[in-house]
This record gives structure tokens, sequence and C-alpha cells, in this order.
């Protein structure tokens, strides 16, 4: 017990929250006759408010996965995808072209959303010059790549990492510049604008997962294109 | 004496064994230090994110490196081989709660770091490499370190006073507040993204891709607990212990609270622990350099 009083008194003189038995010799001691309630209940009431706190927030967040906007289907964005102009479309900035692209009845949910990320996008148009084409899409590329990696918060390491695999790879393979932002752009036509937004930290696979099957069925369809250009 | 018959009732210090102490700083220690070597060492892990996560797992290899020294310290006090009031050795007790202080504030910084750059990096993609260039990173955490150290001496020498230790909490709860307010708004975004990828046509379509969003959801909700979780309950019990100290240092009740120090103190410590895998371990460009630095044989071709 005089070892523990000498530890607590060395410590608590620097540092008063090690032990706190120390405040017990100066003054008088705590009396623990007529507890009305169970001597641990603050430690108790702590514990279970802070599990009562955690399970609170975990049901919040997958109440608020099941909230949303039904799916709509639009016949006509069909079409807008499959512009021979495609490939040039969100470099070039078109104005007209991004709005008829972007706009569309089904994203009225974040439509504000979408729309501030139109104007982001023509505002970091306007400062690239013609030849930072090229430096600009390597940066999207590698930023890609690095927001991928933020995806991969979750356990789904193999499907999420396996979507690098693709772009790099798409990019590699492409030799002149076009061509290059032509692959490139081809992750990031319309509905894979949703890409350039890397998704969330939380490892949303479907986020990479479904777009990617979107992906592959243009993929074709730009090939296509780029390779008549 | 006297006094036993009140100690009859009390409420006994918890103890928690030395060897779990060391165990939980030794363990924590490697890992964070295994994080730092590895960004600093690999080229290709030199971008804000992972720089934020290095002065993360510095933090915290101070913190385990401080404690298991403390530690260290009351064994050897303890089997009498070291003066308990010697100058020297009060003197090294400053420095350590000091350096305690220091990652404990430091840390939370980190943290909040971390969710602003996520926050950057999905809110304004498009402009993520002008927002967040290297320089800034380096100056904020020049500014995240010269802080921490600055509160860090003012908090062990003016500890007495109450109002440091309100800004202590107050810090505490603010930091809370808006790393919780920002991954939930990212959160949110993503699930607004998550169902117009959906609604997109050829998205969405079968049941099967339903299940895989649902699926992918219940792992983002799960993910996002598991980080705040971590975070409030081994950081939590700890404060609730300086808040006690500083409103009712006499109540029986808030005794029976203080006795478990030793317990929230480990848990303090194994939150050490768990920051790696929730933060560093889940990135697979840090998982595939540590596979490359561990298990490559050929060093100068490794890195």
């Amino acid at each position: 017990m005089s070892d523990f009083h000498n530890r607590s008194q060395v410590s608590a003189r620097r540092s008063d929250y090690v032990w706190q038995y120390e405040y017990y010799e100066d003054e008088e001691p705590v009396s623990f006759e007529g507890l009305k309630a169970h001597r641990y209940s603050i430690v108790i009431g702590f514990w279970v408010g802070l599990a009562v706190f955690v399970i609170f927030m975990f049901f919040v967040l997958t109440l608020l996965t099941k909230t949303g906007a039904p799916h709509q289907e639009n016949p006509d964005s069909g079409e807008k995808r499959h512009r021979p102009e495609g490939c040039l479309v969100d470099i070039n900035g078109h104005q007209d072209d991004n709005d008829k692209a972007f706009s569309r009845p089904l994203l009225e949910g974040s439509r504000s959303y979408f729309n501030f990320y139109i104007s982001e996008e023509d505002q970091a148009h306007e400062k690239q010059k013609p030849e930072d084409k090229m430096s600009s899409a390597k940066d999207k590329a590698e930023r890609l790549q690095r927001s991928a990696e933020i995806d991969e918060m979750d356990e789904d390491v193999e499907e999420s990492g396996g979507q690098h695999q693709p772009l790099s790879g798409l990019i590699e393979k492409s030799k002149s510049d076009r061509d290059r932002e032509c692959a490139f752009l081809s992750h990031f036509s319309i509905p894979n604008f949703v890409n350039l937004d890397p998704g969330s930290t939380l490892g949303e696979d479907d986020l990479l997962y479904e777009p990617s099957v979107i992906l592959e069925r243009q993929s074709q369809a730009h090939n296509g294109h780029c390779d008549t250009h | 004496p006297n006094t036993s018959t009140a100690f009859r009732l009390s409420c006994p210090e918890v103890k928690v064994p030395f060897p779990v102490f060391f165990t939980v700083g030794i363990v924590s220690l490697a890992e964070n230090l295994l994080v730092v070597v590895a960004v600093m060492r690999s080229r290709n892990l030199h971008s804000p994110m992972y720089c934020f996560m290095c002065s993360l797992a510095a933090f915290n290899t101070i913190a385990s490196v401080t404690k298991t020294w403390e530690n260290l310290m009351i064994v050897l006090a303890d089997a009498g081989h070291l003066e308990r009031r010697g100058p020297p050795e009060t003197d090294l007790d400053d420095v350590m709660d000091s350096l305690l202080c220091m990652s404990f504030v430091g840390s939370i910084s980190s943290f909040l770091a971390i969710a602003v750059d996520r926050y950057i990096t999905i809110f304004h993609a498009l402009r993520y490499h002008n927002i967040m260039t290297m320089q800034r990173t380096a100056a904020i955490l020049g500014l995240i370190w010269t802080l921490c150290a600055v509160l860090a001496v003012l908090m062990v020498k003016f500890f007495n006073f109450k109002f440091i230790m309100i800004c202590f909490i107050v810090f505490f709860v603010v930091s809370l507040a808006a790393i919780c307010f920002l991954y939930v708004y990212m959160f949110m975004m993503a699930r607004i993204h998550a169902k117009n990828i959906a609604a997109l046509p050829g998205g969405g379509r079968d049941k099967s891709q339903h299940q895989r969003r649902w699926g992918s959801n219940m792992r983002g909700a799960l993910t996002l607990t598991i980080l705040f979780g971590a975070f409030v309950v081994c950081w939590a019990p700890f404060f609730v212990h300086l808040v006690i100290i500083t409103v009712c240092p006499m109540n029986p009740y808030c005794e029976c609270y203080r006795s478990l120090f030793e317990l929230h103190v480990v848990l303090m410590m194994s939150h050490a622990l768990i920051d790696p895998a929730i933060y560093a371990f889940r990135m697979a460009e840090l998982r595939h350099t540590f596979r490359k630095m561990l298990f490559c044989s050929d060093w100068k071709f490794c890195l």
C-alpha cells in the first residue's frame, strides 16, 4: 500500500490525473456509506450510453442506405452515349454538349450536385492549355487510381483492385495522344463521369463495379469511334 | 487504521498486469513503425493522403514508445532499481507526459486532416491537385506537429489550471463532431451517387446487382461505424475521466469510475494498435508496399 501511495504522490505531483488516491490522503476519505445506487453506476451508465450511441449510429447509417429516389429508365440517354464526338466532349468542354449530356430527368435528385460538377469541370478546362491536354489526362488517370485506392477501404480488395487494371492497361496500351485520350475518356463518358467523383471512401464497390459493366459495353462503342479517327 | 471501514466498501483500483501493457505497446509500435517506414521509403506513396496517414502512425508510434517506456520505468521502480522522487525521474515523467499529450492531440488532428483530405478528394475532385499540393500538405503537417508540441508543453506545465483541461475536452468534442459530420456527409453523397448509377439504363436492373449494392451499403455503414466506434470507445473513457476529476473529485460514484483508470489507459493504447488496421492497412497500395518490404529477399531491387 505504501508503494502505491508513493507512486501516486510522485506522479500526482506532476500530473494529477494519473492516480487519484493522492487526494484522499490530504482530505477526509470519501465515505461509501449510504449510497443509494450501485457504486459502479456511473461506469455502467457510461458504457451503456456508449453502446447505444454506436448502435444508433450504425442503424442511422443503414437507414440512410435504404432511402432514396426510385429508379427510372431514361430511353434517350442511350443515344447520347454513342455520339461520335463522345471522346472529345469532356476535354474540349463544349458547354451545350455537357449540359445536354448531364441534365437528364432521372438525375433530379442530385441535380444541383451535378451542375456544380459541370461548372467545376468547365473551370478546370478554362485553365487548361491545349498542350496540357495530355498531362491533364494523365493527372486525371492518376487521381482516379488514387481515388480508387480510397475506395479500397472496403474488404473487397480483389474486386476494386481489379478496377485498376482496365484503366491503367487501357491507358498504357494506347499509342497516340488522341488514342490515349479516347481510351481514357471511354471511362469518363456520360455515365462514367461519376467515376471522376471518386466514389466514396467507404469502398462502395458498386460505384466501381456497376459502372464497369457500363464501361465494358461502351468501351467497345467508343473504341470503335476512336479507331476511326 | 480508522480509514479501513471507509475503504471496505470502496471501489478497489483495477490493476492491469504489466505484460498486457507491454504487449499492446510493442505490437502497436511495430505496426505504426512499419507504416511510417513504408510511406517514407516508397516513392509512389508520397501523396497527401499517405502523408497524413504516416503522420498519424508517427504519433501513434510516439504514444506507444512513451507508454511502454513509462511502464518499464514503473517496473524498475517497483523492483527498487530506480529512485522514485529523484529529479531525473520526475523530469523524465514530465517529458513522457508531454509526449503523451502531444501524441494524443496529434492523432486527433491527423484524423481531422485525413477526413478533410477525403472530403476534398470527393467533392472537389477536379481541383484536388490544386487544392492539396505537396507543399500545402507539408505546411499542414508542420503546423500540426508544432501546435502539438506547444500544446503538450503548455498542458503539462499548467495542468493545474482547469482552463487547460476544459480546452482539451472541448478540442476533443469539436474534432469528433467535425469528423462525424464530414464522414456522414460523404457517406450520404456516396449513397446518392450509387442510386444514380443504378438508375442509369444498363445498371441496377437485375436482382443480383440490387443485392450486391445492398451488401456494399451495409459494408459502408459497417466501415463507418467501425471507424467512429473505435475512436469513441477508445478515447471517450479517458476523456470522461478528465471531466470527472475536474467536476466531482470527491463523489464516491466518480471515485468508482476513476478506479478503472488503468483499463482506460489500455483502451487508449489499443487505439494506437487498431489504427493501422482501420486506416493504413485498408489501402491496397500500402499493403503491396508492405509485402515488398517484408517478403522481398533482395532489398536493392525491392523498393
